[in-house]
């Protein structure tokens, strides 16, 4: 993991001297620095496995959105046979978008330029005037598609890249499957799309919110201290320090640079506090507290689709929030209503790289598809209340990665580094099923840093 | 390699979910410089002043009860489903009464995104009003402009909307019963919407 650097900038400057490993420093230089972010679209965002939405945007054959891999614009589309291809929103012709607008169906994507046309898969069909030959005669049509990407599902998640020869999927995701299938694969339905994503630009470095969804439990006690002030999570404005609450559970993390925050369930929220789980069985606690976004309905399924260990971590200790290396965060967190309605609020966001100084905050708010229509309209009103454009817990957020970039353009303030020093120490609780980094006790910086460290794997090698 | 297709034709997601846009439906129109028309500008300029001068119990005495407070997605169409480009399965804001107090119940508190304040300015015109079916409720439509000025940056960020409002006359007042503001933009260009519209 650590082996020797061999990005070095055009002033001399190595990714060691911008992460100092020993130190667990970052330079605040590597927040705007548009060198360093030239490279990070070459070897993270040309090369490492993207988030691009979710299969059931695309129900139907010839379906399509438009979405981003890194600054480069993609064509997501689902053919006759159903299968989904991820190709290059660029025409091999002249360099025009194939696709001008975000959403649509077509058997056939025409270029409005010259009229070449393609598949959704990326294959090209031909250029028009067919007798002239107007494609040429020096490549054939074969070469002539979209640049395909190489694409993978998971729990209707659609990833792309553009390594073909990389890492798997698998790989990817190394410790996390057991975690994330908790989220993402636990029901026979799985999850739906509740509609388009919410899009939106913050004037920040696409790391600024990266690098906080890897798991940074401990800002919320601050800049999110508006939503404890009112008591629904146990402390009152005077008391937030003292009870931090939120703040105790068992954070992961992996080598590949993902996290999640298991929380314990009964602990979140004042309301739920006076639940006892002592002699209770999986089952009866799931019961008692089901995971956000789960319906007693749901349960048996639960047990049906993960395994054993999977179900008493979700009855227990769920997996809340957290982040996928490097652009994606997670957001599967109870939301408790004031009129009874359904809680849980279940949001995916990617941050889309816009130059080194902008981002694209992508918001996917979903629910199991199984669960009862009202269930389903609570639960996008919870999530847009909560999270996104208008969401009163990502509202602050947005007003501080911005700070946080403009202050890496000073002199001298781009030398000041972001320490990562407060740590916990990979400790597991006993009989935890979980593998990968795991960090049991007060959420501190282990694994943002695990984060950095995979940005510097990635940065120095390459690969 | 790929999972199975699954049976997807209820998916809320696909872009077919959308509609086109619509300003005023009423057809009883309620003409410029009427009384009703005066009496609504002046309340909907009233309500830009109290957004704008961060009076929010004045804004919220303005609000009926029975609010719904939505802001549609806008999704880049082309071809024949050109001009059906608003979302309403997702949104921008999907609030009630009961919501807009608690986000200005949170202003009041330790909310940073609004503390420093931004300094808005809300512009309000096109305004065309018709009668509802309900004696004393009214359509409103009117385009906004905001502009947004946050800290000591120079930038300021502008949101541009259509708004179609229900107001309706209670005890000699209107009250705003429906305001569905509908974003020109697809992508918004505004860190947050931590301002009302
Ligand atoms: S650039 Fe697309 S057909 Fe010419
Ligand atoms: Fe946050």
């Amino acid at each position: 993991m650590l082996q020797k650097s061999t990005l070095t900038l055009r002033d001399g400057t190595s990714i060691d001297d911008l992460i100092d490993v020993d130190m667990h420093e970052v330079s605040l230089r590597t927040m705007s620095d548009p060198e360093l972010y030239h490279h990070e679209m070459e070897r993270i965002f040309a090369k490492t496995w993207l988030l691009l939405g979710h299969e059931t945007e695309i129900p139907k054959s010839g379906d399509f959105i438009v979405r981003d891999m890194g600054e480069d614009q993609v064509i997501v589309a689902r053919d006759r046979e159903g299968a989904i291809h991820v190709s290059l929103n660029v025409c091999p012709h002249r360099g025009m978008k194939v696709c001008t607008g975000e959403a649509g169906n077509t058997q056939v994507h025409r270029c409005i330029y010259h009229g070449w046309a393609f598949r959704p898969n990326g294959d090209f069909i031909g250029a028009p005037i067919e007798r002239e030959q107007m494609h040429g005669a020096m490549r054939p049509k074969e070469e002539l598609g979209l640049k395909k990407a190489r694409v993978q599902l998971y729990g209707g998640m659609i990833f792309a890249t553009w390594n073909i020869e990389g890492p798997s999927f698998d790989e990817f995701l190394g410790d996390f499957k057991f975690y994330l299938d908790q989220l993402f694969c636990r029901t026979d339905g799985g999850l739906e799309l509740l509609g388009p994503p919410q899009r939106y630009t913050i004037p920040a470095n696409w790391k600024t919110a990266s690098e906080q969804s890897a798991c940074d439990g401990f800002h919320t006690l601050t800049l999110h201290r508006s939503l404890m002030e009112g008591g629904i999570m146990g402390a009152t404005a005077d008391t937030i320090y003292d009870m931090a609450p939120g703040m105790y559970g068992v954070d992961v993390s992996c080598h590949e640079g993902h996290s999640l925050r298991c929380i314990p369930a009964a602990t979140t929220f004042k309301m739920f506090s006076d639940i006892s789980f002592d002699g209770k069985t999986t089952e009866e606690r799931l019961r008692l507290l089901p995971p956000p976004g789960i319906t007693q309905d749901l349960i048996p399924q639960l047990m049906k689709n993960l395994s054993p260990e999977q179900v008493e971590m979700l009855a227990t200790t769920p997996p809340q929030v957290g982040g996928l290396f490097p652009n994606s965060s997670i957001i599967f967190i109870f939301a408790p209503r004031m009129d009874g309605g359904a809680s849980g609020a279940l949001a995916l966001h990617t941050y889309n790289p816009k130059g080194p100084d902008a981002f694209e905050f992508v918001n996917y708010i979903f629910a199991e598809r199984d669960a009862p229509e009202d269930v389903k309209r609570d639960m996008l009103q919870n999530a847009i209340q909560q999270t996104g454009t208008s969401g009163v817990i990502e509202q602050d957020d947005a007003d501080t990665w911005p700070a946080i970039s403009r202050n890496a353009h000073g002199a001298v303030g781009k030398t000041i580094t972001l320490k990562y020093q407060a740590l916990t120490g990979d400790r597991k609780p006993e009989g935890w099923a979980g593998g990968g980094f795991v960090y049991d006790g007060f959420t501190k910086d282990d694994t943002q840093w695990n984060w950095w460290l995979n940005y510097r794997r990635l940065m120095a090698s390459g690969l | 390699m790929q999972q199975p297709v699954k049976t997807l034709e209820r998916a809320t997601a696909a872009p077919d979910k959308s509609g086109v846009m619509r300003g005023l439906s009423s057809k009883i129109r309620v003409p410029v410089g009427s009384e009703v028309y005066n009496r609504v500008v002046e309340t909907l300029y009233d309500e830009a002043a109290s957004l704008d001068e961060r009076r929010f119990d004045d804004w919220v005495a303005m609000l009926s009860q029975d609010l719904v407070y939505t802001a549609p997605l806008r999704l880049t169409r082309t071809g024949p489903n050109r001009d059906r480009d608003v979302v309403r399965t997702t949104s921008h804001f999907d609030d009630t009464y009961a919501s807009i107090l608690q986000r200005t119940g949170r202003l009041t508190k330790s909310a940073w995104a609004e503390d420093p304040p931004s300094r808005t300015r809300r512009f309000v015109t096109n305004i065309r009003v018709g009668e509802r079916e309900a004696a004393g409720e009214y359509e409103v439509v009117s385009y906004l402009l905001v502009k947004r000025s946050r800290g000591e940056n120079p930038h300021t960020e502008e949101v541009s909307a259509e708004r179609r409002d229900v107001w309706r006359e209670v005890q000699g007042e209107y009250k705003l019963a429906r305001r569905e503001i509908i974003v020109d933009q697809s992508t918004i260009l505004m860190s947050n919407f931590a301002i009302f519209f």
